[in-house]
């Protein structure tokens, strides 16, 4: 049951920002496209629980030019001007941003079938990669040297998610680190 | 105490309950979790611009 004196699990600007890539995601789907996955920091805090993300919310899907113009009549606006170059997009009025990193799921590598979706509210599903490959991409930007951070992001998750698929990660760190990590690397 | 989800149980829920199960599962290591803020060290420039974009749109993220 439910304990209704306790706070909510996520802040306020997260949740909202959840709800309208939800409706976003509920509008590519009624077009017959797959739903976008959100990656980056805002997986890390849906997933943690730690407020991690800096509102730019990392967006994996085919579907661009698609996806943007439901952005467009969500009430998104692409920022323009001098020093204001960037492939996102902001919502003035909730104050965030949504940018699209890439047409596939780390690099086509992570199993589409491990997706959570989560429903927010009324607005439909959001989709996020899984955990095991969000560890990966963690351990990877690890590897590659110049995001130290990472490990303890990556061990983080781990600590909080001992009934992960283990030999899917394993494997999956092994790949995103060119063999040089694996699973025993979170056990720091 | 309730036990923990399994991840195939996770898969599809409403962000309410994912939540709490996040809750229960930083109350189960002690609530004590450091989860370091991205560096920003490899931030692309159109990141930076979007960043930047949100916070003069009077995101305080």
């Amino acid at each position: 049951m439910q304990d209704e004196s306790a706070p909510p699990p996520y802040r306020p600007a997260f949740a909202a920002a959840l709800g309208l890539f939800a409706r976003a995601s509920e509008d590519m789907k009624a077009l017959g496209f797959l739903p976008p996955v959100l990656v980056g920091g805002a997986a890390v805090e849906f997933y943690s629980g730690s407020t991690i993300s800096t509102g730019d919310f990392d967006i994996v899907t085919a579907r661009q030019d698609q996806f943007e113009d439901i952005l467009r009549k969500h009430g998104f606006v692409r920022p323009s001007g001098p020093g204001k170059a960037t492939r996102g997009w902001i919502h003035p009025d909730l104050q965030l941003g949504f940018e699209v990193v890439s047409s596939s799921l780390l690099d086509g590598m992570a199993d589409r079938d491990r997706i959570v979706m989560v429903r927010v509210g009324t607005d439909g599903f959001a989709a996020f990669v899984s955990l095991e490959d969000m560890v990966a991409d963690r351990m990877g930007q690890y590897a590659s040297g110049s995001a130290p951070d990472m490990l303890d992001q990556a061990r983080t998750l781990y600590r909080l998610y001992s009934d992960a698929d283990r030999a899917y990660m394993d494997a999956r760190i092994r790949h995103e680190t060119a063999g040089d990590y694996g699973i025993e690397a979170l056990d720091g | 105490m309730e036990s923990k989800r399994s991840m195939a149980e996770r898969r599809i829920m409403t962000l309410e309950e994912f939540g709490r199960d996040v809750q229960r599962r930083r109350a189960a290591l002690g609530g004590d979790i450091d989860m370091p803020r991205n560096s920003g060290k490899r931030r692309t420039a159109s990141k930076r611009a979007l960043l930047k974009a949100i916070e003069d749109a009077g995101g305080k993220w």
